[in-house]
């Protein structure tokens, strides 16, 4: 497989961000109270697609909705009917601008558990149709992690077309799949011209070197696996929870996070349900009818979280269930983070 | 995904009030030709839903074997229970997603006796299950039903049972957990009467079990103390669910979705999970 | 302003007096030096114990539901958080006996970038107002006859039409994603059942659309009427950044003017403004 790479600057990645404007439905990134989430836009002005990462909520809600309507229904005394609701209209072509790494890498994890047994054919259908275009960072953020997991950030293949920061001001844009190949021929203007790997690699490697080289946060994966794995039931788990005040913001704001509630609104004698997020956190995520859980308290809750995601879910699809946007972290109203929970509970795992 | 949350429309066919808080619904699809595509196996579960109150989880009490219909049994405990039981009538409409889940290993019950210990509602899972059991009565060894509830009246499928004690096959032992006055069957718990009175073959014999949590615990400690290998004890489990698709996360028990791999286990396999239901 | 030295102190006497059996401080977070709530078992945990002006979240918060329940807390409290707990104190979620009271005489406190705090700015009751030892010098105003201190951003919502004001808040709710974090860091919002929560929600489901979140954190912002104090735990916790003092402050200053000059949580006992009726209430603001 040929992959392209094209070379520019600023004014040259203007053009070609009004072109891909021109030709999909683009989403980029748009401050609101000096917070970024992707929305629907139209002029390069509008939006910021080198966002600082810690600003900027997730991609996951372009393919996995806050809210997702399922069904509209009446139920009368005369009858009951069901209808399929008429939005989101999923075979349009979309294109997401200022995608991170790390979110475009969750897209990954996700297909995993949309695609076991039922398959999930809206989150598919968003997924073909959807052209991810991803900034790599110039250097990582307090929380990021995402070199101490398992992908390669630097040849990550979740992002259709990426864009570089190279050296001297010049900005390389390059298509990382068949499908951003194709898109980039649409869309690269004359400002832009192409350029051969041998001239372009150094720059990119060299931009990925400094990038990697700026991680605070670093752990190793496997021996995570592996020790969090043995200690399910380490009284550590009550020590690193212990300030929790069980938010759930945490899940929400989580790329990778999907466990979903399904709940019903209702007027009168029409309404429609929902499929929504929801957190393992919640006090109630367990609770049935009758009264019985299985996790009645804090610290088990956070337990089933850090365990989800570094092995339960391993152990079912082979992947973590985190990326190390440290998106949690920020948002945690008392910062508590994944990374040293889970750092912290296999250490002490190990003491005993 | 969204397409596979819609569900079906069923009528209720019949309401019967079990018990004071349990009440069995028969249901039959609005669109009947649904009824030859829907088939399932004892054990399996259905999504119930009435709308506006929501969605919930109940097994399928009756057996595919029995054609035409098929019974939920349910017993009034949260929010949307209560309103099912204040509002549903014969007539009415709800809407079915389902069969999910897996059933009891009928393949590994063939030529086996069987006990059955069931406890309150925990009854509505096995009754699918013994119903296929006698409607295919040739293929199983002795037959053993031991059915506790809290009282007399709590007792669900009385009618049932009769036709059970009726058929010279089925040996049927009840208990409840405090004498009264007109009750003339066992009294106690249903672990003790288990040891006490049923004391089982262990040979060749496979015991399925499901009630409240406690009691599954505590029945399973007896079988273990009479002798009972794991593989041999089966049990279904409750566990909060939503979507029944392996989505959305909640029945997780470890790496385990209870709506894909479960809701039936063996005590082997229940040994492998964290301790979290 | 900084009690670094006067907690450690009060909590390892207490800890050794055999007093409580948790005590709830500030810790610096270990990235940066911001600060994050600590709950302290382990008397020899207590030099991790800081204070000063990073010291923002309201600690009240976690006499709430399971974090510390049926044990004997040491706490730390601002005069915001102090009035919250006041309010506890009041509602019957807390019982005095079991706690002990640390009160700061507050300076103000900055927000991550070390700005001070708006909250901090419009402060009327600086000191704490319940305590069992208090650090610091009180400012000696007198809080209750003290002048209304207007927030900014209310006094200019209120010179905007209401068509207008319906829109700025539409545009303002937009961007809530209901994980419903506002309420749960809430330390007055201790309902095991909340009428906006995601599952128990009898009034509202959990989805997220724009008028969802409107009704949802409008009706939460009514059931803190008269009971918010500003502490503003609820804007932290958000990760939208949502401006949702405008929502609690307009209550405020609603019920400041039309029922006595009445502040959440200032005086012991007094249940505040919703709980008392007079036929001498006004209600020409009500629509």
């Amino acid at each position: 497989m040929s992959v392209e790479t094209f070379v520019t600057d600023k004014a040259g990645l203007q053009k070609f961000y009004e072109a891909v404007m021109a030709s999909r439905e683009t989403y980029a990134p748009v401050e609101k109270f000096g917070k970024f989430d992707f929305k629907r836009v139209a002029r390069v002005t509008e939006c910021d697609p080198e966002s600082p990462i810690a600003k900027t909520q997730s991609i996951k809600p372009l393919f996995f909705p806050r809210s997702a309507k399922v069904m509209k229904f009446v139920a009368t005394s005369a009858g009951t009917d069901v209808s399929e609701t008429d939005e989101d209209p999923l075979a349009v072509k979309r294109a997401i601008l200022g995608v991170k790494h790390c979110d475009a890498r969750s897209l990954q994890v996700l297909d995993k558990v949309y695609n076991w047994d039922y398959i999930d054919t809206d989150y598919q259908k968003r997924r073909e149709n959807t052209v991810i275009i991803s900034t790599r960072c110039d250097r990582a953020d307090t929380h990021c992690f995402c070199t101490s997991l398992d992908y390669d950030v630097e040849n990550l293949d979740a992002l259709d077309v990426l864009i570089v920061n190279g050296s001297d001001g010049k900005i390389y844009i390059k298509a990382r799949t068949p499908k951003g190949e194709s898109f980039l021929k649409e869309t690269v203007t004359g400002q832009a011209s192409p350029v051969t790997d041998e001239i372009a690699s150094p720059d990119l490697k060299k931009q990925y070197d400094a990038f990697a080289g700026s991680f605070r946060l670093k752990m190793d994966y496997k021996e995570v696996n592996a020790k969090l794995s043995k200690i399910f039931d380490t009284p550590e788990f009550e020590n690193v929870s212990g300030n929790c005040v069980s938010c759930n913001t945490c899940a929400f704001v989580c790329p990778t996070c999907h466990c979903f509630k399904i709940s019903d609104e209702k007027v009168k004698d029409t309404g429609v349900r929902y499929k929504s997020y929801d957190s393992c956190n919640n006090g109630y995520f367990t609770l049935m009818a009758g009264g019985h859980n299985p996790r009645p308290v804090k610290y088990r809750r956070w337990r089933q979280r850090a365990m989800h995601k570094f092995v339960y879910y391993k152990e079912r699809f082979g992947e973590n269930l985190c990326v190390g946007c440290g998106k949690c972290t920020i948002a945690c109203p008392v910062n508590i983070s994944i990374f040293e929970v889970v750092n912290q509970v296999s250490a002490a795992g190990v003491q005993e | 995904m969204e397409q596979l949350l819609v569900p079906m429309i069923c009528k209720v066919d019949k309401v019967i009030q079990e018990t004071p808080d349990v009440k069995t619904y028969r249901l039959k699809f609005r669109d009947e030709g649904m009824m030859e595509k829907f088939t399932y196996l004892p054990g399996q579960f259905v999504e119930f839903s009435l709308l506006g109150s929501g969605e919930c989880t109940f097994c399928i009490a009756s057996s595919a074997t029995r054609t035409g219909y098929f019974d939920c049994s349910i017993k009034k405990a949260g929010v949307v229970t209560a309103d099912i039981h204040n509002s549903l009538e014969e007539g009415d409409e709800v809407g079915i997603r389902g069969p999910f889940g897996n059933w009891f290993p009928l393949e590994d019950l063939k030529g086996k006796n069987l006990l059955f210990v069931g406890g309150g509602i925990g009854l509505a899972p096995l009754r699918s299950l013994i119903q296929y059991c006698i409607d295919n009565r040739n293929d199983y060894k002795d037959f053993t039903i031991l059915y506790g509830a809290r009282t007399s009246a709590d007792m669900c499928y009385k009618e049932e049972i009769k036709e059970w004690q009726d058929n010279k096959t089925v040996n049927v032992v009840l208990t409840i957990d405090k004498p009264e006055e007109t009750w003339t069957s066992n009294v106690g718990v249903v672990p003790k009467i288990l040891e006490e009175v049923v004391n089982p073959v262990i040979e060749n014999t496979k015991v399925i079990t499901c009630g409240p949590p406690i009691m599954i615990k505590y029945t399973i400690l007896s079988l273990k103390k009479l002798g009972f290998a794991d593989p041999d004890i089966i049990t279904t489990l409750e566990m909060k669910m939503q979507c029944g698709l392996g989505k959305c996360g909640r029945c997780n028990i470890g790496s385990t979705y209870v709506c894909k791999d479960g809701p039936v286990f063996t005590n082997e396999q229940l040994k492998s999970l964290p301790d979290e239901f | 302003m900084n009690y670094t030295k006067e907690i450690q102190d009060i909590a390892a006497k207490l800890f050794a007096e055999g007093k409580i059996d948790v005590f709830v401080g500030y810790r610096v977070n270990g990235f940066d030096d911001n600060q994050v709530p600590v709950l302290i078992t382990d008397p020899q945990d207590v030099s991790k114990l800081v204070f000063t002006d990073k010291s923002v979240f309201n600690l009240v918060n976690y006499l709430k539901n399971d974090h510390t329940r049926r044990k004997r807390v040491g706490l730390v409290v601002k005069g915001c958080d102090s009035r919250s707990l006041n309010l506890m104190l009041t509602e019957s979620q807390v019982k005095r006996e079991n706690l002990y009271v640390v009160g700061i005489c507050c300076e103000g406190v900055v927000d991550e970038a070390g700005q001070k705090m708006q909250n901090c700015t419009d402060c009327m009751v600086p000191d704490a107002v319940v305590s069992d030892e208090l650090l610091g010098t009180p400012s000696g105003s007198d809080t209750l006859s003290g002048s209304y201190k207007m927030n900014a951003d209310i006094a200019m919502l209120a010179e905007k039409p209401l068509t207008e004001r319906a829109a700025y808040f539409e545009e303002v709710f937009e961007n809530c994603i209901r994980c419903n974090a506002c309420r749960h860091s809430c330390p007055l919002c201790y309902c095991a059942k909340c009428c906006i929560d995601q599952e128990t929600a009898t009034l509202y489901n959990g989805a997220n659309t724009t008028s969802g979140a409107f009704h949802a954190l409008m009706t939460w912002s009514l059931h803190l009427a008269g009971r918010c104090v500003d502490c503003r735990n609820c804007e932290k916790a958000c990760p939208s950044h949502l401006p949702l003092h405008l929502l609690h402050k307009q209550n405020e200053s609603v019920i400041y003017e039309n029922f006595q000059e009445h502040l959440a949580g200032v005086v012991t006992g007094d249940r505040g403004a919703f709980y008392k009726y007079s036929l001498k209430d006004p209600d020409d603001f009500i629509m």
